[in-house]
């Protein structure tokens, strides 16, 4: 009996490995870039954590607000404590679909995908376009859109409001890796 | 008696508007903390930085978010990402570990490092995902 019940529980296990295939990156990069007419602001993350199930096209990512590094230090230090608030909120999340996931090849062709993009606590439906390819070493997805501060109740206030643009162009870039374990 | 000539004026408050200009101008440009000789205040082994991750994240921010801390630990792998050098810290988490991303300049010292080695590495944390997130870490001399 506790032998059928193990061959069991492996023959599950094995399914469920083949039916989840995962490709994870935990080093995918993100860049933000403000360009206003006193100064163009840029901030890079290197650290953001992205999944996608290859079985339903299905997407998380997750972004450590702290981890976007900027050019000057008092920029990174308005960002956190003023902006985005990420003591309050450290992370950004995004969850999503990629629309017509079965479409794709090994060369990069455009697709969509469709979810919520959470920063500062404020959700928003959003349809991003990006270059998305699979071959046996991963998915590798990038591509650039913008983003409204005000969607996500970020203030800027009037002082520095000519430094900073309403409108952020936010670019990704991911290498996907089968994941193991 | 006048105290100053009209000159005179001008000249201090020009001197002023120098000093002030100049501070304004340090303030904007202040440079980020120096981490390559700056002594973390908190010292902790991988294993124990994860399990409080895990435990309560919120009191773990708190606690750690953008501070310099030193995390003791094994190597379990190392890799180079854009230029940059990433170790993994081993945790008893099956899933989580300890990526410390290094700078540029503990990047080029990354051919002196081996996996299973013991190490000591500091760095600003920034949270909390799949693993706990060190950045602009550099590596400590034993």
């Amino acid at each position: 009996m506790n032998y059928l019940i193990s061959t069991l529980a492996l023959f599950l296990c094995l399914h469920t490995a083949q039916s989840q295939e995962r490709y994870l990156t935990k080093n995918g990069t993100i860049t933000f870039f403000s360009k206003a007419p006193i100064e163009n602001i840029e901030a890079k993350n290197q650290q953001v954590l992205s999944i996608i199930d290859a079985s339903n096209g299905s997407m998380a990512i997750s972004i450590l607000m702290k981890s976007f590094l900027f050019e000057k230090a008092l920029m990174q230090e308005h960002f956190n404590e003023n902006y985005v608030e990420s003591d309050k909120f450290p992370k950004a999340t995004f969850k999503g679909t990629i629309l017509n996931f079965s479409n794709i090849s090994a060369s990069a062709s455009k697709l969509q995908v469709k979810g919520t993009l959470t920063i500062h606590g404020e959700s928003k439906e959003i349809t991003i376009e990006g270059l998305f390819s699979k071959t046996t070493s991963g998915i590798i997805a990038t591509g650039d859109f913008i983003i409204n501060l005000d969607d996500f109740k970020v203030k800027i206030p009037a002082v520095v409001a000519k430094n900073i643009a309403k409108n952020i162009k936010v670019s990704f870039d991911f290498n996907h890796q089968p994941f193991q374990k | 008696m006048k105290l100053l000539s009209k000159k005179g004026m001008l000249f201090i408050f020009l001197i002023i508007a120098i000093i002030g200009a100049f501070i304004v101008y340090k303030m904007a440009n202040k440079s980020h903390l120096d981490i390559s000789s700056s002594a973390p205040k908190i010292t902790i082994e991988a294993t124990k930085l994860i399990d409080e991750f895990l435990i309560d994240e919120t009191t773990a921010n708190t606690n750690y978010l953008d501070k310099l801390i030193a995390v003791k630990g094994t190597i379990s792998d190392i890799k180079i990402e854009d230029k940059k050098g990433i170790i993994s810290l081993k945790t008893e988490d099956d899933f989580g570990s300890v990526l410390c991303h290094l700078s540029i300049e503990a990047t080029q010292n990354l051919s002196e490092l081996e996996i299973g080695q013991n190490i000591q590495i500091k760095g600003i944390c920034t949270g909390f995902l799949m693993d706990v997130i060190l950045v602009r870490c550099e590596i400590i001399n034993q």
